[in-house]
């Protein structure tokens, strides 16, 4: 009899337990890893909004044989988002957490890289004039933009367009291609390639 | 009346004189309905290089009558204003663009994306695209940025592409025989598709020279970026060199006849530096190795 108690006893326990064990799991993301890109998705989902709302306000461009009106549609757009964006700062998007889970992934990713992969990422940097981005900025034009690596493409979230990433020497930027507009940055974001690869 | 058969007479020399003088330094066949293009890489400085290149390309216009154009990026140097449109491209193709020749552009790491808008440059509103020519299948890749979604789309079109001549260009080589040397993650996206779906020729610019690479696994690889710009001696001649030039500007000039690319590649100053035919990948590959030619039969 005592023996059948205990057996109950020990049921309900591992009822408990289980229970509670749900609870917690529901109350705590299973992959934190998981819900800081699904964070990610969502603020890049948020800056798209804005985007589209701009072009609704500027126009949609069409092929044209003129420069004149790609120039003017490019800088229209641009000023559209950045009174859209008046307030926007540094890692609105790529906040803290995404930045660590970002700088792991292209940190790891750099240090997998042969030397004459990291020379040639290094050589893509080296075209570039010496500059910090900076959220809002319009993308200098008269820069290049440093040929992004496609290995490290296919490690990063994908992006909508016109949404990019690129490298300016160590930052990570999101770029709106289209407005030519630096939408965020994450400083220190690769490491400095002359660092790696001996 | 035997005077005016000695004047038709003489007509007729002067004009076969003159016909064979044009024709004296083109090394292109002009066979009947051949597909016949331009390649120009690196074009967009709006200097007087770029200007004393794009009237020796008219020149040579004249004797190889070419329809169209392909542009491998860094169509705009420096600023792209309006006028900057017009300086570094309308105005030095302006005689090709009224004849209707159509350029068909490639993304540079100097160019705005923006580009894909500018009607003249054929990109359709894309990073990448392609198109047929005759029986050549042009892929025209944006470099700068190989995302996954842009090599899914390039293996979904090579695979549809069928026996077609296959030819792929963008901005970045990969391979040459530059100081800066090719871009290496390039060569491990793209090469696996290449190969495998048959490709047979590769146009890049980016080093500002020209470069023909001996085939590698079958492919041949040329770099084209000297057509405004020039980096001078910057070839350091390897085991992958075919030829080279380094010492001026250039532009190439493309037959497609059948089975077989012509080319010829001619400097600023209107002088051949190489030229060459080559065989389709397909045929080559169905040819006993005793008769597939690994190289250019003209070097």
């Amino acid at each position: 009899m005592k023996k059948r108690w205990s057996c109950v006893a020990l049921c309900v326990l591992s009822a408990m337990y289980v229970a509670d064990f749900r609870a917690d799991a529901a109350a705590q993301p299973a992959n934190p890893m998981a819900a800081t890109l699904a964070d990610f998705k969502k603020r890049v989902d948020g800056f798209l909004t804005v985007h589209k709302a701009a072009v609704d306000k500027v126009g949609a461009l069409d092929l044209t044989k003129s420069p004149k009106e790609i120039a003017d549609r490019e800088t229209a757009l641009g000023e559209a988002l950045r009174a859209a964006r008046k307030d926007a700062r540094q890692g609105d998007i790529l906040t803290l957490q995404i930045g660590k889970v970002f700088r792991g992934i292209i940190r790891k990713e750099f240090a997998r890289r042969s030397r004459l992969a990291l020379k040639n990422r290094e050589e893509a940097q080296d075209e570039l004039p010496a500059f910090t981005p900076t959220v809002n900025q319009i993308y200098p034009t008269t820069y290049p933009l440093a040929t992004f690596p496609p290995a490290l493409l296919k490690e990063l979230p994908e992006l909508p367009k016109p949404i990019e990433y690129r490298l300016v020497r160590q930052n990570l930027i999101l770029r709106d291609s289209e407005a030519n507009l630096i939408v965020d940055v994450l400083p220190n974001a690769a490491p400095p390639t002359n660092a790696l690869g001996e | 009346m035997p005077q005016r058969r000695r004047l038709l007479a003489l007509a007729v020399v002067v004009a076969v004189s003159v016909v064979a003088g044009i024709a004296q330094d083109l090394q292109l066949p002009l066979k009947s309905n051949s597909i016949r293009f331009l390649v120009m890489g690196d074009t967009g400085t709006g200097d007087s290089e770029q200007y004393e290149t794009a009237a020796q390309i008219l020149k040579w216009r004249q004797k190889f009558p070419f329809t169209f154009a392909l542009m491998l990026g860094d169509n705009l140097y420096g600023s792209e204003r309006p006028q900057d449109f017009v300086k570094k491209f309308e105005r030095p193709y302006r005689a090709l663009l009224d004849d209707k020749v159509e350029f068909n552009a490639a993304l540079g790491n100097h160019d705005d994306q923006n580009q894909i808008y500018y009607k003249p440059f054929n990109l359709d509103g894309k990073r990448y695209r392609t198109f047929k020519k005759g029986a050549a299948r042009f892929f025209v890749l944006d470099s700068n940025y190989l995302d996954p979604e842009q090599l899914k789309w390039l293996e979904k079109e090579l695979e549809g592409a069928g026996s077609d001549w296959k030819i792929a260009y963008f901005h970045h080589p990969m391979y040459t025989s530059a100081t800066r040397g090719p871009v290496i993650e390039l060569r491990a996206a793209l090469e696996p598709l290449f190969v495998k779906y048959n490709v047979d020729v590769v146009f890049s610019g980016h080093e500002h020279l020209y470069e023909r690479i001996y085939p590698q696994k079958g492919i041949y690889y040329f770099t084209e970026g000297g057509s405004a710009k020039l980096r001078a001696g910057d070839i350091t001649k390897t085991s992958l060199t075919a030829a080279g030039f380094d010492t001026d500007r250039s532009f190439m000039l493309v037959e497609i006849a059948g089975d077989e690319l012509f080319f010829q590649t001619i400097s600023r100053k209107g002088a051949t530096i190489d030229n060459g035919i080559l065989a389709r990948r397909k045929v080559r590959t169905d040819l006993s190795p005793a008769r597939n030619p690994a190289t250019p039969v003209h070097q």
